[in-house]
């Protein structure tokens, strides 16, 4: 038997007399040197650069002056979410963000699973790099470029001017041209349709390279017990990437009660803040840029991570219990 | 034992201040560069707004910053940015690692906070103590005006936490005057230029049925409404906007009896919901549905899309703060940049502000100087003594020359009393701190601290207040060729109107000051106001059933006390100031 | 037809099969073709739009072909520019130093924790995941940068990085999902303790994640510029060249937006549209270098019995 019994053996243990922490401890660390070695370099930058500058987040309830410092500043309580909540716009940006963060994760983030799958069943080689290559390439373009691209493309027709590319084609179709950047009821629509556009290739590579780990042999199995190539994607590929999907998943909930800044504000104008506006619009506004802000952005900050955290917490039971593993 | 310790402790403080009170004794010579030559050198990082730092070779041979440090025996850091900027200056402050010399935009929560947080030096106590030293600096803080302004900010009239950069223009600036492509004002209007409100309309409405789009007012995708307000809506006797806490406090409003401004009787009415905003709205978004307003408002870049539109001829007009001439310069430049053979200043015609029927004209009501940046000396600065004296150098004549004349032999000759500028060379420092461009003629740093307007001012046999009011433009010193015309052109348009249109304040009204809740009231407002606007301007929104709930919002949100607060704050201020 | 995986001709032909379609692949292909083609289109845009010069950009019209020659002058002058190609430099460095901490960082500590019946790591990997959430933000980090040295310093944009809390949970859930437990077992077995079968098993066995988390770690040192933007700000030889591209793209809007008409700092135009254009195709072309060598691992199947020998 080698010496790596380890699991049975600790688990035997519990039954007898308990040996103290610090013995317990030694045991283990004698045992398990070289896991816990790999595990101090992550540790330390953990300790350094996330748990030593936590004390940050009582400014959430404190009145900031600057020549007392963080921890000698005055309590105000709730004040800051008083605030916060006494503003309908507030709320309404709130559940602006819920909702388009749902959106993208019924759409944006099945779409990516499906993108991957398509992409691996894709049997010429040559061409498989070059859709790879091409879907993975708006990654790059800043949200402040990208946008302007998608005002481009969605241009109406004005005098002197045909419109942009969507609707020379919705007009030559015979349709009416739409002017989409005006429309409320279009705008959650084009923001998660450019965020597939920009990010799904991107999403992809972490799929791809699930799918690349699987054990050729298995195929080759079911290949011999007559499976088809669609059989073998849902039997073979899927249930072997659901662990990425799940962890990806997991992680986009966690994200639920946060909005991607730079694509809202880049897109978004006057016409469509009812359906539009997300949090962090609404407080980039209300600040208008003036910096200074530190505790109504680190209160709300504080607020939407606590709820994405309980949404987590949440979501990662449900997600063990399918059987995958989860994020705690 | 308590008696011991007290005259202990009275003979060191005794001593303290003997030992410190020393040098200043020593010091024989106080002001000059041969004071500070045996001052102790110290590296002053200063900071600024949108210069640029990437060139460090170029930033090395500026024989600018050279003299300056000779002369104050320093050594400069330049600071800088645009995004992030503001954030960034607010962290390094809190944490105690401010530029020693920085700039905020002038407002007034941000030097109360900062006094009450003591996170900057009270200037005036460092001059005060030292006047021998900073002669300049001590006749400027003392001037009655100056007190003024510390009283308004902190209460108290002898403590400086600033250096107020005043902001004055030469020509007055302002919204409201659109321009035309002289091709299609011939084409649709025999090249009569559109006098009132109607015949503008009805000019973009000619425009539009000749295939043009009428007119692009700049807006900021719909959060800055001055240029529409200011053609459509002000010449109408009313107003659509409110006032953002940036702007002046009276921004939406309208005098009752413009005669009485200055006196007891003076009232004003806030606008923005009247019936007679409406009406203006109605017409607005009419012109919108038909391409009298660009469909590109709202939603596109102005200064990308709308000039490209421009440039290209499918728009009939542009309005962009085109009561100042250099505003109309840009213009011209980005339709040459488009144009570059056939191009020329003749194939853009500069209009007038508009009037209503009954001759109304747009009135403008402006306090032409007032406060528009502050620097400040942070608290963790070690030697604040030592800034100041580069201050105070700066505000010398030999300072402000070389500031916006730069070396002589270099950059200008003088050619008996006349300065004979050689904006090559100029242009050649500025190069390195991104103003590449032949369109200003003086060093891009320390440019507005103390004239907001980057004018050159003679502080040093004015009083402040007569210095700062009345700056030296220096613009037409220098400009040649189609830039001069250019200028010439848009000054001269803008002469024969502007006394119709540009009404000055008593300079009171820049001393009126709201309590700061209300910046919390006229930020929902601001943002009441441009939604509905926006979506009615849109057709998202019908006007006449849309203008209740308007209404009901805004009044609901504050826009009725906010209008006697104003009017309390005005008198206040004239009480006090006027 | 794909060497890695190769699926053997099915040995029932269907209907559709005899006829010589298969609807399957074409549909695959189709949607592939068309979305790639999708993402390709704005990209294109840019590259014509870098080289089209502003008097004929205004023209307008959808751009398929340069229309009016082609003008490279923007290039040009984007290589002439010494705080350009510096940048570029300071971006290279610091994504590649950057990246091997973080990788190495990350993907060891990822591994450890995957250990859960390890004592300590459990709670470990709670102690971690929980810093997602609760970050101390602008003022408390900018302390720890003075007091630890670091701030307007090259390694601020380094350092700070060095545990990536997203890539930590994808790599651990990897190691403890997807590389294979019989393998490690087996390793065991045949006399191997930790340290080889961490080196000999599961790093040959992580390689195409591995792959695939360099690559995004490396592209978000890349596209970093918050970074230099708080916490250099004023140090141009170190400024990235994300920085410099940001800058390009936003400044003038944000001079243009100035609170305050009092200042004439606005009265520059905006940089021309292809001069903006060709910085970014000058910033996406390295990174895009980077991607066939990593795509090589990711997507290939992993020899599961090669590993096994």
């Amino acid at each position: 038997m080698p010496e790596y019994a380890g699991v049975v053996k600790a688990k035997g243990a519990v039954g007898g007399p308990q040996p103290s922490l610090a013995a317990r401890f030694r045991t283990s660390v004698r045992k398990y040197w070289f896991i816990y070695l790999l595990a101090i370099p992550g540790l330390v930058f953990l300790l350094v650069f996330s748990y030593a500058p936590m004390y940050g987040v009582v400014l959430a309830f404190k009145d900031f002056k600057m020549n007392k410092g963080i921890m000698g500043s005055p309590w105000v309580g709730l004040a800051h979410y008083r605030e916060l909540f006494s503003d309908p716009a507030f709320i309404q940006a709130f559940k602006n963000t819920v909702i388009i963060n749902i959106y993208n994760l019924i759409f944006g983030f099945t779409f990516n699973v499906f993108l991957a799958l398509m992409i691996n069943e894709v049997q010429c080689k040559p061409l498989k790099s070059v859709v790879q290559t091409c879907v993975y390439l708006p990654y790059f373009l800043s949200w402040v470029i990208f946008a302007g691209l998608v005002q481009v493309f969605l241009q109406a027709p004005v005098p002197g001017d045909v419109g942009g590319v969507v609707n020379q084609v919705i007009m030559s179709l015979g349709g009416e041209p739409i002017d989409f950047m005006k429309r409320p009821d279009l705008f959650r629509g084009i923001l998660v349709v450019t965020n597939i556009i920009k990010t799904a290739g991107y999403s992809t590579i972490i799929y791809l390279a699930a799918v690349a780990s699987v054990d050729l042999s298995l195929y080759e199995a079911a290949a011999m017990d007559g499976a088809n190539r669609r059989d073998m994607m849902f039997h073979i590929t899927l249930p072997r990437i659901m662990p990425s999907v799940a962890v990806m998943f997991l992680l986009n909930i966690s994200q639920l009660f946060l909005s991607n800044f730079d694509q809202v504000y880049n897109l978004y104008n006057n016409f469509v803040l009812s359906t539009g506006d997300v949090l962090s619009t609404y407080i980039y506004r209300i600040s208008l840029g003036g910096g200074g802000e530190f505790e109504i952005s680190t209160a709300a900050n504080l607020l939407l991570n606590v709820m994405g955290l309980i949404a987590l917490a949440f979501t990662n039971r449900f997600v063990k219990k399918m059987d995958v593993m989860g994020i705690f | 034992m308590a008696k011991t310790l007290r005259k202990t402790l009275a003979w060191v403080m005794f001593l303290t201040m003997l030992v410190t009170a020393l040098p200043a004794f020593a010091t024989e010579v106080a002001t000059g560069p041969e004071a500070n030559a045996a001052r102790e050198l110290v590296n002053i990082r200063f900071s600024q707004y949108a210069n640029s730092v990437d060139d460090q070779e170029g930033m090395a041979n500026d024989p600018i910053k050279k003299a300056i440090e000779q002369a104050v025996n320093i050594t400069l850091e330049y600071d800088t940015g645009i995004e992030g900027y503001d954030d960034r200056l607010a962290n390094e402050l809190a944490v105690g690692i401010g530029p020693d010399l920085f700039p905020t935009w002038g407002e007034a929560t941000k030097i109360r906070q900062y006094a009450e947080e003591e996170a900057v030096y009270d200037i005036a106590a460092i001059i005060n103590a030292q006047p021998e030293r900073y002669p300049i600096l001590h006749k400027i803080i003392n001037t009655d005006e100056y007190k003024m302004y510390n009283k308004m900010y902190t209460g108290d009239e002898n403590k400086a936490y600033a250096i107020y950069s005043f902001s004055a223009r030469a020509y007055p600036s302002f919204a409201g005057v659109p321009a035309y492509n002289t091709a299609i004002l011939q084409e649709v209007n025999d090249g009569k230029v559109p006098a009132t409100v109607d015949e503008f309309v009805e000019f973009t409405q000619k425009a539009v049925e000749a295939g043009y789009s009428g007119w692009w007012p700049y807006n900021g995708k719909l959060t800055n409404w001055a240029e529409i307000d200011n053609t459509i809506a002000r010449p109408q006797g009313t107003s659509l906007r409110t006032p953002a806490t940036y702007d002046w406090m009276w921004t939406g409003f309208v005098p009752d009896d413009e005669s009485k401004i200055g006196t007891d009787e003076e009232h004003w009415t806030l606008m923005t919901v009247s019936d007679e905003s409406k009406e203006v709205m109605k017409l607005l978004a009419e012109m919108y549905a038909n391409d009298g307003i660009h469909n590109g408002v709202g939603t596109l870049v102005d200064e990308d899309d709308g000039y490209a539109a421009f440039n290209n001829q499918t728009l009939a007009s542009y309005g962009y703060s085109y009561g100042y001439y250099t505003q109309f310069k840009k213009l011209y430049d980005s339709w040459m940049q488009a144009h570059p053979e056939d191009g020329s200043l003749a194939d853009l015609t500069l209009g007038t502000a508009l009037q209503n029927n009954e001759g109304q004209w747009l009135r403008v009501y402006d306090v032409p100087s007032y406060v528009g940046a502050h620097y400040f000396i942070p608290t963790s600065c070690a030697y604040p003594e030592r800034v100041l004296d580069l201050v105070e150098f700066l505000a010398s004549n030999e300072g402000q020359a070389l500031l916006f004349r730069g070396i002589e032999g270099l950059t200008y000759t003088m050619d008996g009393d006349t300065v004979v500028y050689n904006l090559d060379e100029f242009v050649n420092i500025n190069k390195s701190y991104g103003y590449p461009n032949p369109d200003r003629c003086r060093y891009m740093w320390f440019s507005y601290l103390f004239c907001a307007s980057e004018m050159m001012l003679d502080l040093e046999t004015n009083d402040w207040w007569t210095a700062v009011t009345a700056p030296y433009d220096n613009t037409l010193d220098w400009a040649e060729g189609e830039a001069r015309e250019c200028y010439l052109y848009a000054i001269d348009t803008v002469k024969a109107f502007v006394d119709n249109v540009y009404v000055q304040l008593p300079s009171y009204y820049g001393l009126a000051t709201l309590d700061a809740e209300w910046g919390k009231v006229q930020t929902t407002l601001f943002e009441i106001t441009n939604r509905y606007l926006s979506q009615m301007l849109g057709g998202q929104l019908d006007v006449e059933t849309g203008w209740e709930q308007y209404r009901a919002e805004y009044e609901a949100a504050g826009g009725p006390a906010l209008e006697e607060a104003v009017n309390e704050a005005i008198r206040e201020a004239r009480e006090n100031f006027g | 037809m794909d060497k890695t995986v190769s699926y053997p001709k099915h040995p029932r032909k269907t209907m559709v099969q005899v006829l010589g379609f298969n609807f399957y692949d074409v549909f695959v292909i189709a949607f592939c073709v068309l979305f790639a083609l999708i993402c390709f289109y704005p990209m294109w845009y840019v590259l014509i739009a870098s080289v089209t010069p502003y008097e004929e950009f205004v023209k307008g019209g959808a751009l398929l072909w340069p229309n009016g020659g082609v003008d490279f002058q923007y290039y040009k002058m984007i290589f002439e520019n010494s705080s350009f190609v510096n940048s570029l430099w300071i971006s290279a460095s610091k994504t590649v130093i950057g990246t091997f901490l973080s990788v190495l960082v990350t993907s060891t500590m990822a591994y450890a924790v995957s250990k859960e019946h390890v004592p300590g790591m459990k709670l470990l990997n709670v102690l971690t995941v929980f810093t997602m959430f609760f970050a101390g933000g602008l003022i408390p980090t900018y302390i720890l940068y003075v007091n630890m040295g670091l701030l307007r310093t090259y390694w601020v944009m380094v350092l700070p990085y060095g545990l990536s809390i997203t890539y930590f949970i994808i790599m651990r859930n990897y190691f403890s999902y997807s590389v294979s437990k019989e393998l490690e077992d087996a390793a065991r077995i045949d006399g191997c303790n930790d340290v080889r079968v961490f080196f000999q098993v599961i790093l040959p066995l992580s390689k195409p994640m591995l792959a695939a988390v360099g690559l995004f770690i490396a592209v978000g040192f890349w596209n970093d510029y918050y970074s230099y933007m708080m916490y250099i700000a004023t140090k141009p030889n170190l400024q990235p060249f994300a920085w410099v591209l940001r800058r390009v793209l936003t400044d003038s809007a944000m001079m243009s937006q100035m609170r305050t008409g009092a200042v004439d700092i606005g009265a520059q135009l905006p940089p021309p549209m292809a001069l903006r254009m060709a910085t970014i195709i000058c910033a996406m072309v390295p990174i895009m270098c980077v991607y066939p060598f990593l795509q090589r691992h990711f997507a290939k199947g992993v020899l599961i019995g090669a590993v096994k020998e």
